[in-house]
Parts: structure tokens; C-alpha cells; sequence
């Protein structure tokens, strides 16, 4: 057995030390929570010039999750993957329609796409042909929403507004149950992720109702009254809660227990148009640190992200123009939000390409081989780096090569004693608090009044439009007004003889009686206040 | 008692014959450490004053390595030898006068000069002080000759005089040795074989003081470095004197007219070239063992190698602190620095990366004069056997006084060694929390002229036992423009008060509840909690009353108690004649002592039952201590001038150890050098029990007095009789020699060692040209005539070092 002797540990013998600024406080509060991260981290790309509004968005259960908007009387199908590479086009339309699409749902295999229109016909189309397989005529009034069970590939369920709500077989494009009650509009709909039979639909009549198929009489199992016109409603991924969105609330029911309201969220100050549920957290990490959440979308174009689990708003986000619908997809990388205005914000998290259902798959591609491994020969570059990126192998004898301090131009010059073209530098680097660490390190070798009168006239102009900047901040000004008063002191002669000069300091005189200005009004509110304070304190 | 903080760096250290050892002069005892683990292995005591010079005496061949005899000189006028593996006194010889400088230089070309004449030969420098009326005070300091062999003087024979004790330096080869005497340089030539009495000298003449000299190993060169940082080098010294054969001393020949480029006066030298890098006076000069570098250092704090044909040099920067000796050892990859803050770098040669530092305890920091009266900078960890000192370079130094050597150390203020004169940030307060866990610092950085000065205050946190201090929270400028006079913690650790001058006091807290929580204490911080003044005086102490429920304000002349919690006045204590410069609860006890400083200074102890004056004395008490659990307190007052010689022998200071009811003491020592000592009390915890005993015994408490020059002593302050408190220590400090692994180096490092080598075998009885199964074995092993051919040797040797694993296993 090879025995490895290790060099032995030496510390290098000289510890340089950089000129760091001074620190500044830390907030007491983060100023970005963890959460409200994961949401910025969504690169958004926006895709504009939709004909009008966006009124439903679904995204393909399977990957590599193909999303589908409705806007007037196209659908369009859109890639995330080419997304993220900045094409906005969309990869599919479909125009077969005769009015304004209302909603869009996929099958849970991703392969067909139910889509309703305002003239009461329920259409399915093959995704990957756009070729229209059934044509569901039934609604007398236009179809408001149409929905895949999550379990079920055969039926459909419908709503519109003839206040119907139509279970649909597909391959024999007949119904199977027509379910009466809701008395106003049938606005939206959905289906339960854990039971085939059981759904929810929601009504302008300010009621959602929980519908089983089983259920003989074709009545309704459950009635909640959310107390406006019902927008959209959704199953929470447990399948016991369930999410209502009217008016500028967001309401969460549990259904086990009977129809208790648990929470009514009212961050909106518009109507509430879409939730739906997304995830915070990878999804390979598996489900214990993937957390839901709920993400509504309202006409005040605001994107809001509650926390069901804490019943707290943890991030915001604002929109140029009042929001319809909002998507997630399965795989927590795509966040998509359709405007009134026909423009798509698509976000698109950064994060692993899934290979193998990944984009070559689906698009029927082979993988191609990669471009075959040249010989090396003297006569590339990359010749005299052979070797050079070997992994060190387990007995290999490792020589470390000591980290380098890296040194500002600044730290360079102030080694070398050159301490004036150190304090220029820096200067000229237009960071205060770096230019603010120098001089207090020049104070401490007792060399910066030295370096002020050093200074040429170019140089002393870069000085003073320093001090103008930055002497009546309250972090600086302590040793910045000092400063200013010296320079002027010591350099009066340079300053009288140079015209940009003159002008530096008339900056400078004028930024100091702002600064006076602001200081009095600051008095007199102090003024105000401390009596009022003091009988507060007496009391 | 347990003495220590001694200078390590007075005389130049040396290395034992193997370099697994380093021998430091340590006040009057040589101090043996290991230089593979930095610790100290044992120590040669029986010097009865400083020791000046030791000298290893060369194993006479390889074989040898394990000689372990040392001679050492000392200003009690004996030179002895050692044997400082076992330790032990081998001979002494006594000089009757103070040896400031010993150089044997027969000892560097061993063995035959010994075995001729039977007589060893050893140069000393020494202050004459017999006779005093005969001759001028000037010319007391003399170099003579001793012969060791017989233990005496040779003779009347003065080889030289000099108004200063000057330290000789031999040249490696032990055919010159010289001194340096204000701006001449005076070489002798050792004749061979020594004569009793004839000795030539030569003397090189320059124009500035002459600071530092050093001798070239093989050629005749010698350099010197002067007080304005230029290196001197001579070459061919003493050509023409000491190539005549009986030359007399101090004869100037005259002779042709010849060109010799740089020498002055017609002095005996072919050459002299000046090298010029250094600002300020040189005080490191050694040529490297092969003579092909020159190191030299100084103030800077800069180690320069010159290439000595050239004359191009390459830097060390940053060693952080001004250099004193550089010793290389048998070893080529190991030397040693020592340094200023009396730290001694073990040094990896030719990259000089630091391979253990041996951490003596540093000096005091020098202040500009309008911080003199601040405190001493020295708090002591009451549990832990602690001090934490402050040192130059803005750090705090932590020494462990039971090991006597330094734990590690914290940089209060990120900036680098500037060997400028000015001082301009300064630490000015330190204090550690109870438990040793908190500590926190105050410094200013001085303004030029009326800009940028700065106030800020620190707190660090140390994680584990090994106290690396971590910064946990800065507060600039914590009392506007006032300078901070004391800062203090709070006993249970988690609330820490501090004063200035500038008229108020703020109370501070640790934001999390647990701080014995590691992890939570290294993302604690400190908030400002309360603020307080009184009548706008300054605050000038703070401490905090031992259940940590009292915080007692020193406002000038006054005293004031306050609740740290509510920040409420609970009363005024008055007045003293004098500003009080520091506070300390007694113990447990219902008392506060408060001691004043100035021309009517006072220690005065006040009743917290009664808030008045107990009862006090007109002393100047330089420092103060007071146990935790005890009703007693120790102070350690300065005596007045006047007193100082007719009574006391050179000690300036008495410590007093009170109860603080009584105004009696119950002990007194006498003290040396107590302007800037220090008082602390320390608990013997079981851990440090163990080591520690008094006649057999282990006190609950010691006493730790530290003197001006950082030197201490702990002893048991309430054992009556005998005080003697002796360290056992622990074996496993005392150096394990780490055998094959770290011992071998070079050569033996790579291919393992050589098979021992018979110089009188025969070289033709084993021709190692046929192929064995290690051919690189005997490669080498005959001699040069005999190697097989280079086609032959070239795959052999190569192929050994292609098997070197495997080779070096075995």
C-alpha cells in the first residue's frame, strides 16, 4: 500500500488586509423573503399582440407541458422550452371556431384539448394534429367553461349559460346528465383530483355546487354561497378544499367538514378573475418541501400568492393591465398570465431540462449524435492544454497554489505609498462608499490633507463634484463636510483662477443650503412634536 | 508560583543539531521547544540573570545528530554547558563579570582543533567591573578571551573596547569573528592553532552607524548593515593582514596605489558594494548556508534576499511586525524569525511559509501621549486561565497563563502593518464577558486636523473553547464623538454597559434569549437598550454589582447606581476628591471600591447597605481585581518616588489584598515594574486543578499579577506559609517527537533513508553497476570514479523516482 505523506501545512506569512468601506445596518425585516424569490425568479417573457382578451389558459398534464390560450376565436399552443429561448410565436394555432373561445381543458394524457365557444358547442381537437375530433352540441346559450375530469379520459363537463351543467360522453358525443339547480349564469368549474365522480361547478348566483355523479336525483351534494357572482373556482390538490374567487375575495371552504368557509382572503381591490394552484419549491426534492399555494389574478392587475397553509399573502406582483387568467404548470417552471389587453406575461423559471421526455421526444426526434472527438495534433490551440482539466485521481499528490488576494486599483496604490493617485483613482470610480473607506484610511496615515493639496485642478474638479455629491449625506457628511471646508480652505487660489471650478463650488454652495433648508423644516417638525410627545410620555 | 511571559526574542535563538529543537535565551533560563509541534519540551535553569547567548555545540558528523550539549552565557558572569536533552548541568565556569555576547569559535570546525590542544577557546564580550576608579566609565565593556577548557580568562588579553556591549558574530567557519563598534567594524582573524595570545584584527570603516553584521560561509565576505538601511558587503577582508604570517594588530600597510571600489580609508578589502532598499535601520543580516542569498530585515517588518551576485531581491512582506534574529538550521527547510511582538516563525525555507509559530506574550502598544492615562488594555478570563491582551497592530492577543503561550489572536481593526511612527487608531478598551464567551472592544481612530476621526465599538463572539473570536456586531460611533472609558459586561453575558467621556452611558443586549446556543450566538447582535447621563458629566467607569441587578456609573467625582433593566437612577454616591478611573463591585459582598487617579489620588470602599463611604486610602492603585464569589479584593498600588530606593531594591509597587470590610489588608507582596501592571483573579477549575497544586493541594483561587513588561506570576494569595504553586505538565504537551514522518526531510523525504554508509569499506568491493532489485539504492553509494556509465544511471535513477511510493513505504 502506498502510504501518502502530506506536505506539511504552512500558512502563508503575509495577511494583506483590503480597505473595505464601513458596514451599514442590516434591516431588521429581509427585504425578500425567500418565497417572494422563488416567485421573481420567473424570467418573464411577454407575448404580445394577441387579437383580444385571454380567457382561459390550460396547461398539458404531460410533459413538456404545452400550454393552450383562448383569445377571440383562436387558440393558440404555445412551447415552454422555446419560451425560455426567447420565441414568442406560438408553435400551433387553431381557428376552427365560429365564436370567442371561452375555455380550454386538456385531457390528463395531454393528447386531446376540449375547448368551449360562446356558440354553445363544445369541440375536441387532437393536440398534436389540431384536427377536430367531436363536435358536442347540446348548450342552447354560449358555454362558459368545459373541464377533463382528472381521472377520467372519457367525459366532459360543461357549463353555461343556460345555467345547465351537462356531463358529456365524448366518443359518442352525448350526454350523459344534464344537472339543474344553479339559477344564473354557470360561470366556471372544476374537477376533483382525487374522485372521478365528483365535481364543482360555480354560478353567478353567487353559489358553488358539489355534484356527484352517482347521486341519483341529479341534485346537488353541497351548496356554498360565496356572496358575489362566482368567477372561477378550484379543487386544492388534497381534494377536501376547495378555492372560490368572486368579487374582490378569494374564499377557502373545506368540504369535509360540510361547507366551512375557513378563510376569505380580500387583498384584490378588483374583481378576482382566475386562481389556480401553483408550488413553491422543486418538485425533485420531493413533496414534503413543495409547498401550494394559491395564485390569483384580478382585474387591478395585481398577481397575488397566498399561502393557504399559514392563511398569509406571501408575494405580490404587478401587471401592467388588468389580468383574466393565470396558469401553472405541473412541473413549477412555467407561470402564466393572460391580460384584457391580448398580451401573454409567460414566466419561465431557470432549472433543469427534463432529457428525457424533453423536447427531442415529443417532436418525434432521434437523439443526434454528437460531433465526432478530433484527434489532437500540435497544430490546435487546444493541443497545449491537453491534460490541463484531469480530475486529480485518489493517491494523486495534491500541490495547492495559494488563493490570490485580488486588489482594487485603489489597495494597489495605497502598497505602494502612492496615496494621492490612490485617492484618484477611487474618485474616479464613482463608489462613495469605497471613495469615503480611502480617505478614512488616508486620515489614519495622516495623508489626506497632504493628498488635497497634492491634487491638480483636473483632479480637484473630481474632488469637489465628489464632496457636492455626497457631503450632505448623513452616513458621509461627518467627515465629508470637514473635508469640503479644508479643501476649500487649502486650495482657494486654484479654485478662484479656474472657471469649471468656480462652478463646482457654486454646486456645492447651493447643495449645502438645500441641505440647510431641509435641516430647519426638520426642526420645526421636531418642534411640533417633542411637546406632543411629552405629554404622551406623561400620560 | 507560576512565572511567564518572559521575551523569548532577546538573544538570538538556536537550533539543536537534528532541528527538531529550538533553544530560546528566556530571562534566566533557556527554553527547549519542539519545532515540530511549536510547545515547549523542557528548560535549562540556574542562570541566575538574563541568559545572552547559547550555543549548540556541532555533532562532529551525521552520525551524531542526537549531540545534545549546549553552552550558554549569561550577565551572572558564568558560561556553562548542557545537556539539554536530559536537562542538565554539565560544567559551569566562572567568569566574575556580566557576559553580554559568548562566541566559541573553534566549535565550528569540530573536532580536531579540540583533540590537539585540549583546550577550548571561547570570545566573550564583557562589561569589566572591577576597578572602576582606574578607568573611564566608556571603556568598561571589553572583549576578552576564556578559555573554557581551564575556566579562565586568558590572561590580561583585551582584544577590544567598546563604549557599548556589543554582540559578536563568528563566521560560520570559525575563522573570524567581529563586532560592530559605531561606525567601524572590527574583524579577528582565530589563529589556527590558537596561540594563547596573538590575535590579528582588522577594522572596516563607513561613514554611519553600523547596526547588524554577518559573515559569509566559504568566502571571505562580511556584510553589515547600518542605522539608515543600507547593506555594506565586503569583499576579500583582510587579504593582506591576515594572509601575512605574523602581522601585528592594527597595522595599516601602505600600500601601492589599487583600485578598491568602494572602500574607505585604505581599509583591508578588495571591494565594498551598498545596497540600499531598507527606510530604517537594518537589524536582520544572515547569508543563506550555500552564501548565494543575503537575508536581511528590520523595521518593516520585511524580509529581503538578495541574490549576492547580482544584487536583485525578492520580498517577504507583511511578516507584521519589526524583525530581530533570522536563524537557519542544519535542516535546509527550516529557519527560524523572531520577531518584535515576540513571536518566533518557524519558517518553510525556500518558500517561507510559516510553519508553526512559537507565540510568546507581545508587549504593551505604545500610545501617543494624550491616551497615557487610559487602561492597561489587559482582561482576564476568570474561568478559562485566560488574559486578553492588547498588543501593537491592533489586536488582541489571547494567552493562556497556565501554559504560557499564546491561544490565538483577534485583529480588532483590518489594516495592515505600517512601520510609520504615528499611531493613529488605537484600541482603547477591552473587556470579556464572565463566562469568556463575549468579548468587546472599543478603538478610535485620531482625526487629522479636526476630520475623520472615529469612534467605534465591537462585540465578538467565540464559538468554541479554542477562543477564535468572531465579529459579531460594530457600532460606529456609539457616543457620538466622545471616546468610550469603559466598557463592562453584565455576569450573565447577554448585557454589556459602556461609558464616555462625552456625558452619557448606553446599556446594551444581545437580541437572542439563548446565547449558550452556538448557532443561534453566531448571528446574535447587540442593540442599544438605554441610554443615561448625569448632569452632563463624563462617565468614567462602569461596572456592573456581581447578580448583575446594580450598574454602577462613575460620573466624575460621583457615583451612580442605576437598574440596567428599567435604566433607572436608584442613587448618587458622593463625592471623591479626585475623577475615579475605575469601579469593581466586591465580590458578592455589599461593598464597591472605586479608586481615583491624580495628585490626590484614592482608593475608597462604599457601602451599597449604607451608600456611604466605607472607608479609604491616599494610594495610587494602578489596577484592581475582585473575585466573584468572595468578600475580598486586591489592588495593586504604586509607591511613591521618593520611597522607591531606600526601602524596596527596584520594586515600585505593592499588591494588597483586602477584605472589604476591613480597612487592614490581610496580605502584601512588593512588586517590580507594576506602572501598567495588572491584577486578576483566576478560578482553579477542576480541568486546571489537575496541573496546579499548592504543597500538594489545589487552591480555588490564584492571584495573577502582570507586570509593565507583560511578565507574570500566579500564586495562591490566601496560603499564609509556603507559595509556592508548581505546574505539572501535561505530558502530552511536551512535545511528542513525531519520529520518521516529520523528522526527515530533504533527501530522506523522498527516497527514504539511505542505507548507513561505511566511509572505510572499500570502494571496489561492491562495483553497483549490476542491476539489483533497487539499483537506486547503491547507486550513489560508491565513489565518483566508480559509477557506471550515465546511460546506465539515467533509467535507473529515473526509474526511482517513478517508484518513490512504493520506496518510501517500506
Amino acid at each position: 500500500m502506498a502510504e501518502i505523506r502530506p506536505e506539511q501545512q504552512t500558512t502563508t506569512i503575509s495577511k494583506t488586509f483590503l480597505i473595505k468601506p464601513k458596514l451599514k445596518p442590516k434591516p431588521r425585516t429581509q427585504s425578500q423573503t425567500p418565497e417572494s424569490k422563488y416567485w421573481s425568479s420567473f424570467k418573464s417573457t411577454q407575448i404580445p399582440n394577441l387579437i383580444s382578451s385571454i380567457s382561459s389558459i390550460a396547461f398539458s398534464p404531460s410533459p413538456p407541458h404545452l400550454f393552450a390560450a383562448a383569445h377571440s376565436t383562436t387558440v393558440s399552443l404555445y412551447s415552454p422550452l422555446s419560451l425560455s429561448e426567447g420565441d414568442v410565436s406560438p408553435s400551433s394555432n387553431i381557428s376552427s371556431f365560429t365564436d370567442v373561445v371561452s375555455s380550454l381543458s386538456f385531457r390528463l394524457d395531454g393528447l386531446l384539448l376540449a375547448a368551449s365557444d360562446l356558440s354553445g358547442i363544445v369541440q375536441v381537437f387532437d393536440v398534436k394534429t389540431r384536427k377536430r375530433l367531436r363536435r358536442l352540441r347540446s348548450h342552447t346559450r354560449p358555454v362558459r367553461f368545459v373541464k377533463y375530469p382528472v381521472l377520467d379520459k372519457l367525459h366532459l363537463l360543461s357549463g353555461g349559460d343556460d345555467a345547465i351543467v351537462k356531463f358529456w360522453d365524448v366518443a359518442g358525443e352525448s350526454v350523459v346528465l344534464d344537472l339543474f339547480g344553479h339559477k344564473d349564469y354557470v360561470r366556471c368549474g372544476d374537477c376533483s383530483p382525487v374522485s372521478a365522480d365528483m365535481f364543482i361547478t360555480g354560478s353567478y348566483d353567487h353559489t358553488v355546487k358539489v355534484w356527484d355523479v352517482r347521486v341519483e336525483n341529479s341534485r346537488s351534494v353541497l351548496e356554498v354561497n360565496h356572496g358575489k357572482p362566482v368567477e372561477d373556482v378550484i379543487y386544492l390538490p388534497s381534494g377536501g378544499l376547495i378555492a372560490t374567487a368572486g368579487g374582490n375575495s378569494v374564499k377557502i371552504w373545506d368540504l369535509i367538514a360540510g361547507g366551512r368557509m375557513v378563510y376569505a382572503m380580500e387583498s384584490h381591490n378588483k374583481t378576482v378573475t382566475s386562481i389556480c394552484v401553483g408550488r413553491v419549491g422543486e418538485e425533485t426534492l420531493g413533496s414534503e418541501a413543495a409547498e401550494d399555494r394559491i395564485l390569483s389574478v384580478g382585474l387591478d392587475g395585481y398577481m397575488k400568492v397566498f399561502d393557504y397553509g399559514r392563511m398569509k399573502t406571501t408575494h405580490s406582483m404587478r401587471f401592467p393591465a388588468p389580468l383574466m387568467s393565470v396558469g401553472f404548470s405541473p412541473d413549477c417552471r412555467t407561470r402564466v398570465i393572460g391580460t384584457a389587453n391580448g398580451i401573454i406575461f409567460a414566466g419561465r423559471r431557470k432549472g433543469k431540462e427534463n432529457v428525457e421526455s424533453g423536447g427531442g421526444n415529443v417532436l418525434g426526434f432521434e437523439s443526434i449524435a454528437g460531433p465526432e472527438r478530433r484527434v489532437l495534433k500540435p497544430t490546435y490551440f487546444r493541443y497545449f492544454y491537453r491534460g490541463q482539466s484531469e480530475k486529480p485521481a485518489e493517491g494523486d499528490f495534491l500541490v495547492m497554489r495559494s488563493k490570490k488576494v485580488k486588489l482594487a486599483e485603489h489597495d494597489k496604490l495605497l502598497k505602494e505609498f502612492k496615496h494621492k493617485d490612490a485617492l484618484v483613482a477611487v474618485l474616479s470610480r464613482k463608489n462613495p462608499e469605497n471613495v469615503v473607506a480611502v480617505m478614512e484610511e488616508l486620515v489614519a496615515r495622516k495623508m489626506l490633507l497632504k493628498c488635497v493639496s497634492n491634487l491638480d485642478v483636473e483632479e480637484l474638479g473630481l474632488l469637489l463634484m465628489f464632496l457636492q455629491k455626497h457631503a450632505t449625506m448623513p452616513r458621509y457628511s461627518s467627515l465629508l463636510m470637514g473635508l469640503a471646508q479644508k479643501v476649500i480652505e487649502m486650495r482657494a487660489d486654484d479654485i478662484r483662477s479656474s472657471d469649471a471650478l468656480k462652478g463646482q463650488i457654486r454646486n456645492l454652495k447651493r447643495s449645502i443650503e438645500e441641505e440647510i433648508r431641509i435641516q430647519h423644516s426638520l426642526q420645526e417638525i421636531q418642534g411640533i412634536i417633542s411637546p406632543l410627545l411629552r405629554i404622551a410620555g406623561r400620560r | 508560583m507560576i512565572r511567564g511571559g518572559g521575551s523569548y526574542v532577546s538573544s538570538p535563538p538556536a537550533f539543536s543539531n537534528d532541528a527538531k529543537k529550538l533553544l530560546l535565551c528566556t530571562a534566566n533560563t533557556v527554553s527547549v521547544f519542539s519545532t515540530a509541534t511549536g510547545l515547549q519540551i523542557t528548560s535549562l535553569e540556574g542562570h541566575t540573570a538574563l541568559v545572552t547567548s547559547v550555543i549548540v555545540v556541532p555533532a562532529p558528523n551525521p552520525a551524531a545528530k542526537g549531540l545534545c550539549y549546549c553552552w550558554t552565557a549569561s550577565l551572572d558572569g558564568t558560561i556553562r554547558r548542557w545537556d539539554f536533552s536530559v536537562p542538565e548541568l554539565l560544567n559551569t565556569v566562572d567568569i566574575g563579570m556580566p557576559i553580554f555576547s559568548m562566541v566559541i569559535p573553534s566549535l565550528c570546525h569540530p573536532a580536531e582543533g579540540k583533540e590537539k590542544h585540549g583546550s577550548l577557546f571561547a570570545y566573550v564580550s564583557v562589561e569589566y567591573t572591577k576597578e572602576t576608579q582606574e578607568k573611564p566609565k566608556v571603556f568598561r565593556r571589553q572583549i576578552r578571551k576564556c578559555n573554557l577548557s581551564k575556566s579562565r580568562l586568558v590572561g590580561k588579553l583585551i582584544l577590544g573596547e567598546t563604549p557599548k556591549p556589543e554582540l559578536l558574530i563568528v563566521s560560520p567557519l570559525g575563522n573570524f569573528f567581529g563586532i560592530r563598534n559605531k561606525c567601524k567594524l572590527h574583524i579577528w582573524k582565530v589563529p589556527d592553532p590558537e596561540p594563547e595570545r596573538a590575535i590579528t584584527r582588522i577594522t572596516l570603516h563607513h561613514t554611519k552607524q553600523i547596526s547588524v553584521i554577518a559573515f559569509h560561509p566559504t568566502q571571505r565576505i562580511v556584510a553589515a548593515g547600518d542605522v539608515t538601511g543600507r547593506i555594506l558587503v565586503w569583499r576579500g577582508f583582510g587579504n593582506k593582514t591576515f594572509n601575512k604570517g605574523n602581522a601585528v594588530v592594527n597595522e595599516r600597510l601602505i600600500d601601492i596605489e589599487e583600485d578598491k571600489p568602494g572602500v574607505r580609508d585604505n581599509d583591508d578589502a578588495d571591494s565594498c558594494s551598498t545596497w540600499h532598499w531598507h527606510s530604517a535601520k537594518v537589524k536582520v543580516l544572515r547569508f543563506s548556508s550555500d552564501g548565494a542569498y543575503l537575508y536581511s530585515g528590520g523595521k518593516e517588518g520585511v524580509l529581503v534576499v538578495w541574490q549576492l551576485d547580482t544584487g536583485n531581491k525578492k520580498f517577504f512582506p507583511r511578516i507584521g511586525s519589526p524583525l530581530l534574529h533570522f536563524i537557519d538550521s542544519p535542516d535546509p527547510t527550516l529557519s527560524s524569525i523572531s520577531c518584535a511582538d515576540n513571536q518566533i516563525h518557524l519558517l518553510r525555507m525556500p518558500s517561507l511559509g510559516i510553519l508553526k509559530t512559537i507565540s510568546g506574550i507581545k508587549a504593551p502598544s505604545s500610545y501617543p501621549e494624550a491616551y497615557k492615562g487610559l487602561s492597561n488594555g489587559i482582561a482576564f478570563d476568570q474561568t478559562a486561565g485566560l488574559v486578553a491582551l492588547r498588543t501593537e497592530n491592533y489586536c488582541i492577543q489571547f494567552y493562556s497563563l497556565v501554559d504560557d503561550r499564546g491561544i490565538s489572536e483577534v485583529q480588532v481593526c483590518e489594516r495592515n502593518h505600517q512601520p510609520g511612527d504615528d499611531i493613529t487608531v488605537i484600541v482603547t478598551a477591552v473587556a470579556l464577558s464572565l463566562d469568556g464567551s463575549v468579548m468587546s472592544t472599543a478603538e478610535v481612530k485620531l482625526a487629522e486636523e479636526g476630520i475623520g476621526g472615529l469612534v467605534c465599538l465591537k462585540f465578538w463572539v467565540s464559538g468554541s473553547q479554542n477562543k477564535e473570536f468572531s465579529l459579531s456586531t460594530i457600532v460606529y460611533e456609539p457616543h457620538r464623538d466622545g471616546g468610550i472609558s469603559a466598557v463592562t459586561f453584565h455576569p450573565s453575558g447577554c448585557m454589556a454597559a459602556s461609558s464616555s467621556f462625552g456625558g452619557d452611558f448606553k446599556v446594551w443586549t444581545c437580541n437572542n434569549e439563548s446565547p449558550k446556543n452556538e448557532q443561534v450566538l453566531q448571528n446574535s447582535s447587540w442593540t442599544c437598550h438605554a441610554v443615561g447621563s448625569y448632569k452632563k458629566k463624563q462617565m468614567t467607569a462602569a461596572a456592573f454589582s456581581a447578580d448583575g441587578s446594580v450598574l454602577a456609573i462613575a460620573a466624575e467625582t460621583l457615583i451612580t447606581l442605576w437598574d440596567p433593566y428599567k435604566n433607572v437612577l436608584l442613587a448618587v454616591l458622593g463625592e471623591t476628591l479626585m475623577p475615579i478611573v475605575s469601579l469593581s463591585f466586591v465580590g458578592n459582598s455589599d461593598n464597591l471600591v472605586a479608586t481615583s487617579c491624580g495628585s490626590k489620588a484614592q482608593l475608597s470602599v462604599w457601602s451599597m447597605s449604607k451608600l456611604s463611604l466605607s472607608w479609604s486610602y491616599k494610594l495610587h492603585i494602578e489596577a484592581l481585581a475582585s473575585a466573584v464569589d468572595l468578600s475580598s479584593f486586591a489592588a495593586l498600588a504604586l509607591l511613591p518616588e521618593s520611597s522607591n530606593e531606600t526601602t524596596f531594591d527596584e520594586r515600585d509597587g505593592v499588591i494588597l489584598l483586602y477584605n472589604a470590610t476591613e480597612p487592614v489588608p490581610t496580605a502584601i507582596w512588593s512588586a517590580r515594574k507594576a506602572k501598567g501592571g495588572a491584577l486578576g483573579f483566576l478560578k482553579v477549575n477542576p480541568s486546571l486543578a489537575e496541573v496546579i497544586s499548592v504543597d500538594g493541594k489545589s487552591p480555588e483561587l490564584l492571584l495573577a499579577y502582570m507586570n509593565g513588561d507583560r511578565e507574570y506570576v500566579l500564586f495562591d494569595p490566601y496560603s499564609k506559609n509556603a507559595r509556592e504553586v508548581s505546574v505539572i505538565h501535561k505530558e502530552d504537551l511536551a512535545a511528542p517527537e513525531l519520529k520518521g514522518q516529520a523528522g526527515q526531510f530533504g533527501y530522506a523525504s523522498i527516497y527514504g533513508d539511505l542505507p548507513e554508509y561505511d566511509m572505510k569499506r572499500t570502494p571496489n568491493s561492491r562495483v553497483p553497476s549490476f542491476p539489483s532489485e533497487r539499483p537506486w539504492e547503491t547507486i550513489f553509494s560508491g565513489s565518483s570514479h566508480a559509477l557506471p556509465p550515465l546511460t546506465k544511471l539515467c533509467s535507473a535513477f529515473l526509474e526511482s523516482l517513478l517508484e518513490k511510493r512504493t520506496a518510501a513505504v517500506e
